[in-house]
């Protein structure tokens, strides 16, 4: 029996870590690449293993940022539009899920197609009817513009939550009634709690999503000081110049460390501490 | 329950409801619904951006559905693309959050790997990356001639196969839904396995029984969003093949996309991201109202 | 029911109001009474980490200079660019000084977006004395001078010497045919079992080819095609197919993967190519990688007919709506005429304007730059006037060039299908974009 246990074990652990290399090939390519020159990166593109190593090189002159703005100022906006506009946006969709999923109120079912028609309409075509508008508010070249898409939330996230919060026996909800609660104490005593999965999940997600959109910042943002990373490394390659691809690259690994740093910091939440009680147990 | 307590409650409701949904409405409005006006209002017009915008009726529609190869080539590759990657993300989804759900050793690395390309999925440098994967001397076609097949074109730039090279790196980017599948996974009570072990339920019925049907609002959650998203792919074939070879990956909002600004033709553009949603509108309701046939939900509204 | 209607009235409301907005640029062309008001100028550019790095050490100098005006400035790629200035444009918000690209300048010209800088040419703000009159009046559109060239480049044929010699080929001449170059590029295939050409551009290379034929591309109004005889089209089409067909050069999916890599990593600098076309910059681009390719003009047809042209690289243009023209138009000067602003550009954005600027950049050249400044003389000599600037709608005419060579070049048409194909595509685009 403890045989069977641990070729099952093997097995599994086996397989686990042959996909995961698979998985992972591409990301080790990217990581290996910024560590090569710049006439190596294409030439031996096969091996992972630098023949001549220019981490040094790579990582400054990417770090250097694009005349006079360092990488350092491009990570801070996008941390600082990705935060907010998560913080903002999760709670507006977890207040607004909540509501949809068990509030009966006038037009809700209305507002719920709303929501979804949101989804399904593509960025391309609203960013220039967007951008009119931002225009007309003042808000062109101010972080704002880039936040505000976020911060009131979204349709991915509200349906998610709706999701979740329907997979939950209304008779908790009647229960905590019975007790005198109303539905807003319903909301933080009972369902806020048993739906962190559901948040959780719209953070890591969120977050990522804001953190590499190129599209809206390309054309909100005129000045550098206020570019993102998603856009920068944008900037590094031109077709009819001499490009930096190691500096690129180079870059493109760091700008992935803080949605790295984010997702290992809450995965722990989704795995643990995920309260499973309340309900049938 | 005195009438009075009852209106009340009703008039409470509406308040409530309107304080949560608050936020998002404000941002609906400023953000989409004066927007979509615009956008709906563009696609009757000729449009190229730098003067102002001409009205011309149905003009561009007509051209759409009648005059433009492009719009039909394009909404067949889209929906090849939705009817291949959609299953075949969920499947892999499924089974690794299965796999993954359950007290092992190096669970938490496991899971971290297997979601990481989620996140860098969609930035130039995985591009750069899959271009050379799939390339002329890329790993791809080395292992495919260890096997002893030998390929004249690569698989970027065979026709027949570009899509699925763009389709792979969608598969590859399963962590996400992986995640939510798991989120799902937690939020089912031991009990219920335990008890149902009791009864002597095996593995795998235990999985279709039980597994399967709570997770089915989940499921159909992923369902939907994968559907809407796989419709409105774009950068993947923006930056790795910009729609080619031979229009193979034509997108059909990288063919919008180039409409709008590569050609200065943005008055058709629009028409052509709403005759989208339409298409994806229709898509959603029929599967929404699929809902009743198979989704189980706890709270049985 | 209030509710819901009342919202949307304000929304149809404010619609109606943003859509004003969505006019052309009606700002005020009348300058600045104050003389000594600080000004800020936007300017916005395309380009790579490097160029970034020096214009931006450029504005610095300028502001030294002047420290009344300041500048606001967008470095960006190339991808997204015009997407931007467009979108801009939309929202009335141009920035003061635009790079414009040859293939862009007619659509916003004729849209009314640009500034005609006549007035300061006239008036001395912008010297252009010392430049070529073909060269800067390639940025005239309807008799309005929208776009101030910056720098000039020509098609070269950029070759490897020693994968010539390998081939036990002499190195080509200015006089060499396209005869000449199929038995060349043949041979360093049977040779050297490598490409003998790593790349034929269609956007770049079907221009000059219907210039042999004594017609230009488009035809003056912009409205059809330039050349009537669709042999033009068949005979590019073929010589493509054979050198393809040969081996000896990269058919459309393995060019897709070369072209991934960059420049740096062509064929033709890593030995395994003879030569490539492109623009004379080509070798500068990249020297570190193989600091000995040569240029040579590309190959004469039978004809003889000289076909090159001194291709305006890229303009500075001014918008409509900018309020700080006569400050633009300084700057815009100085960029050109400033012997030490010069000196940091060094020539990236490709052969300066001015031929007084050009002599004093002689001593500080590397070789391979110097190469290109003396390839610029060859071109001209065997150049005749460029054609007028792209009319709207080429973006999607080239995309149906290149679609209907593909399809002849992987056998899914003929040549004759092909070259029939792209003339009715080719013309109900530029018919739809001339109304």
């Amino acid at each position: 029996m403890g045989e069977n246990k641990k070729l099952r074990s093997f097995t599994f652990h086996f397989c686990t870590i042959l996909l995961g290399l698979v998985m992972i090939y591409p990301l080790l390519w990217l990581i290996s690449s910024s560590f090569k020159t710049n006439s190596e990166i294409f030439v031996n593109s096969y091996s992972l293993i630098p023949k001549q190593w220019d981490i040094v090189k790579n990582y400054s002159s990417g770090w250097a940022g694009i005349g006079g703005v360092s990488f350092g100022t491009f990570m801070w906006n996008s941390v600082i539009v990705a935060v907010i506009g998560t913080v903002g946006g999760v709670l507006s969709s977890v207040l607004a899920a909540y509501a949809f999923a068990r509030i009966k109120f006038f037009g809700s079912k209305f507002w719920f197609f709303c929501v979804m028609m949101t989804l399904m309409i593509p960025n391309q075509v609203m960013v220039v009817p967007q951008f009119i508008i931002f225009k007309k508010l003042g808000l062109i070249n101010n972080l704002a513009a880039l936040i505000i898409p976020w911060v009131f939330g979204s349709a991915f996230f509200i349906f998610l939550t709706v999701q979740f919060i329907r997979g939950l026996p209304i008779e908790l909800d009647e229960a905590a009634e019975i007790d005198g609660c109303n539905k807003i104490e319903i909301f933080i005593k009972i369902i806020f709690p048993l739906v962190v999965p559901a948040v959780i999940t719209s953070t890591i997600f969120s977050f990522y999503w804001i953190w590499q959109d190129f599209f809206q910042p390309l054309i909100f943002m005129s000045n550098p000081e206020h570019f993102t990373v998603s856009l920068a490394l944008n900037l590094y390659l031109d077709p009819n110049s001499f490009n930096n691809y190691g500096g690129m690259l180079a870059m493109s690994v760091v700008s992935l460390i803080p949605v790295v740093i984010i997702f290992l910091i809450f995965q722990k939440q989704l795995v643990e501490g995920v309260a499973t009680s309340g309900l049938k147990d | 329950m005195s009438r009075k307590k009852k209106s009340l409650k009703f008039g409470n409701n509406n308040l409530v409801g309107y304080i949560l949904i608050a936020p998002w409405l404000i941002g609906f409005l400023i953000m989409y619904l004066i927007p979509m006006i615009i956008s709906i209002y563009f696609s009757f017009t000729k449009y190229n951006l730098l003067s102002a915008p001409v009205f011309i009726g149905i003009d561009n529609f007509t051209r759409m559905f009648f005059h433009d190869p492009s719009f039909w080539k394009s909404l067949g590759v889209t929906f090849y693309y939705v009817f291949m990657l959609v299953p075949l993300r969920l499947i892999f989804a499924f089974i690794v959050a299965m796999l993954l759900n359950s007290k092992r050793k190096f669970l938490g690395l496991y899971r971290a790997v297997y979601y990481i390309p989620s996140i860098v999925g969609g930035s130039v440098a995985v591009s750069i990356v899959w271009k050379q994967i799939f390339g002329n001397d890329g790993v791809a076609m080395a292992l495919l001639s260890v096997i002893g097949i030998h390929q004249k074109t690569s698989f970027i730039g065979n026709p027949s196969t570009a899509i699925w090279t763009i389709i792979s790196l969608g598969v590859w980017q399963f962590g996400s839904a992986m995640l939510i599948f798991l989120a799902a996974l937690k939020q089912v009570p031991k009990s219920i396995y335990e008890s149902s072990g009791i009864d002597g339920a095996g593995y795998f019925t235990q999985i279709f029984k039980i597994t399967i049907p709570m997770l089915t609002p989940v499921i159909f959650f992923n369902l939907i969003l994968q559907v809407i998203n796989a419709f409105k792919a774009f950068t993947e074939s923006y930056i790795i093949t910009q729609g080619g070879p031979m229009d193979s990956t034509l997108f059909y909002v990288l063919n919008l996309y180039r409409k709008s600004f590569t050609y200065f033709d943005m008055g058709y553009s629009s028409a052509m991201a709403w005759v989208l949603v339409l298409i994806i509108g229709l898509f959603t309701i029929v599967l929404f109202k699929s809902q009743s046939t198979w989704v189980h939900y706890e709270s049985k509204e | 029911m209030k509710k819901p209607i009342s919202i949307l009235l304000a929304a149809i409301l404010t619609g109606t109001l943003a859509m004003s907005g969505c006019s052309k640029g009606s700002g005020s062309t009348t300058e600045k009474v104050d003389e000594n008001a600080p000004v800020k100028l936007s300017i916005t550019w395309w380009g790579s980490q490097s160029r970034h790095d020096y214009t931006n050490k450029l504005l610095a100098m300028y502001t030294a200079k002047n420290p009344k005006i300041t500048f606001q400035a967008t470095p960006s790629g190339w991808d997204g660019y015009f997407d931007k200035i467009s979108a801009q444009a939309a929202g009335d918000t141009m920035p003061d000084i635009m790079q414009m690209d040859y293939s862009f300048i007619s659509t916003y010209s004729k849209n009314d977006t640009l500034a005609d800088l006549t007035p300061y040419v006239s008036d001395k703000t912008i010297d252009l004395a010392t430049a070529d009159t073909n060269l800067v009046d390639t940025g005239k559109v309807d008799n309005k001078l929208t776009g101030i060239v910056l720098a000039s480049t020509a098609l070269a044929i950029t070759y490897n010497p020693k994968v010539f010699a390998k081939a036990g080929l002499e190195v080509p001449t200015s006089a060499w045919t396209w005869a000449d170059f199929e038995k060349d590029m043949i041979q360093i295939q049977k040779k050297n079992g490598t490409f003998g050409q790593s790349k034929i551009d269609n956007i770049s290379t079907f221009p000059y080819w219907v210039r042999q034929y004594g017609k230009t591309m488009y035809s003056a109004d912009g409205t059809k095609l330039g050349y009537d005889d669709d042999q033009v089209f068949i005979d590019y089409a073929s010589m493509v197919k054979r050198l393809q067909d040969a081996k000896a050069l990269p058919n459309p999916d393995q060019w897709a993967q070369i072209s991934a890599k960059g420049k740096e990593a062509e064929p033709v600098v890593t030995g395994e190519a003879g030569a490539t076309m492109d623009w004379a910059n080509y070798g500068v681009i990249v020297s570190k990688s193989n600091p000995n390719l040569k240029l040579v003009t590309p190959p004469y047809s039978s004809t003889g007919t000289k076909a090159l042209w001194n291709k305006p690289s890229m303009f500075f243009s001014v918008a409509k709506s900018s309020k700080n023209q006569k400050e633009a138009a300084k700057f815009i000067n100085w960029f050109l005429n400033d012997p030490e602003a010069n000196k940091v550009i060094m020539a990236e954005r490709g052969i300066p304007i001015s031929s007084k600027i050009r002599d004093g950049l002689k001593a500080s050249l590397t070789p391979q730059q110097k190469d290109m400044f003396d390839y610029a003389d060859v071109a001209i000599a065997n150049s005749t006037k460029a054609d007028p600037a792209d009319p709207a709608g080429v973006a999607e005419v080239t995309k149906a060039l290149t679609d209907t060579i593909n399809s002849f070049l992987y056998n899914k048409t003929s040549a004759k299908e092909s070259a029939a194909d792209f003339r009715t595509k080719a013309n109900d685009i530029l018919g739809r974009n001339s109304k």
